[in-house]
């Protein structure tokens, strides 16, 4: 499992980008991590369906250190991630050298809302988030007309 | 979600990102500021410190947590690590992954200001394959050496059939001496 100090560079790097050219900057990186970056992954959900987004994100919360989250399939056209405790939030707060870095990015939860929403763009799928400092429920949903 | 098993790729396509949209300047202030003191400052308090032993401390816990093909030790006057098989270029390696053009310097780009601020040069030298060696040490009287230190034992990197590579980088008392 990889090591969950890496999370103190994720939060570094949205600091790096609000403190030089502001909050967009930032909003303007993370949409283009997933127009550009995360296209694959787009194409994988679009050729996977609700199952695929299901198991790819189950898989990829198990990856991660000291996470709770549960993902289901409440219906054909749904995905929901229900993050009960978020490993990164719980990193940058709770591991061991946490009092030596700075605190959590006040817009770190918007990274998966404004990622996942840019790189559905063009797709059948739409995203949502509830939630946030450390719990949240992200929704992978087919927009209406879209089929399984 | 950005998570840290797949970070590794995410960092070298940020590199490129704050290249691409604010110059290379950008990307070393990035690794000489934000890497160096707020992702890096546990690392950053260890060495100011404890010095020598602060990098002993912090790189024998990381290494061994990342699970990198590496040896380090604490020598007479100088930390010295040799990297056989860097677990994140190596990764950039295997999966063809190459969004900035020179990933391996986010080390040294971020490591030198720390150093820097604790009063210790460095020695260095990778091949872009994975494969580096670092010595970190007090500065002499005449900065920077004349050469690279001795092969130090049997296990420097420097001896491995595949250490010589097309593409070197070395620096010498923390001075870029041959970047290709």
């Amino acid at each position: 499992m990889a090591h969950g100090d890496f999370y103190f560079t994720i939060n570094a790097t949205f600091y790096h980008f609000t403190e030089r050219w502001g909050g967009q900057a930032l909003i303007d990186y993370w949409q283009a991590l997933g127009r550009e970056y995360l296209q694959p992954l787009a194409r994988q959900f679009e050729e996977g369906g609700p199952a695929e987004i299901a198991r790819y994100w189950s898989a990829y919360f198990a990856g991660e250190p000291g996470g709770e989250v549960v993902v289901s399939q409440p219906d054909a056209g749904t995905v929901l991630i229900d993050v009960r405790a978020c490993p990164a939030i719980r990193w940058l707060k709770e591991s061991p050298a946490a009092a030596l870095h700075p605190p959590v990015h006040p817009m770190y939860c918007q990274h998966c809302l404004y990622i996942n929403q840019a790189m559905l763009e063009g797709t059948r799928y739409c995203f949502e988030l509830q939630g946030g400092a450390g719990r949240c429920q992200q929704v992978f949903r087919l927009s209406s007309g879209g089929t399984p | 979600m950005i998570g840290v098993q797949d970070f590794i790729r995410y960092y070298d396509w940020t590199f490129e990102y704050l290249r691409r949209h604010h110059g290379e300047a950008a990307v070393e202030a990035y690794w000489a500021e934000s890497i160096a003191f707020n992702s890096q400052n546990h690392a950053n308090v260890l060495i100011q410190a404890k010095g020598l032993q602060g990098m002993a401390e912090y790189w024998g816990q990381t290494l061994e947590s990342e699970a990198a093909g590496y040896r380090a030790f604490l020598g007479e006057g100088y930390y010295r690590i040799d990297m056989y098989d860097c677990p994140s270029k190596g990764l950039l390696i295997r999966l063809g992954q190459q969004a900035y053009h020179d990933y391996c310097q986010h080390c040294m780009g971020w490591i030198r200001p720390i150093m820097d601020r604790a009063g210790f040069v460095i020695d260095h030298e990778h091949n872009h394959a994975g494969q580096c060696w670092w010595e970190m040490r007090p500065p002499t009287q005449h900065e920077p050496p004349a050469a690279p230190p001795p092969i130090r034992d049997d296990h420097d990197v420097r001896l491995r059939p595949s250490w010589r590579q097309p593409m070197h980088d070395l620096w010498l008392g923390s001075r870029p001496i041959r970047r290709q």
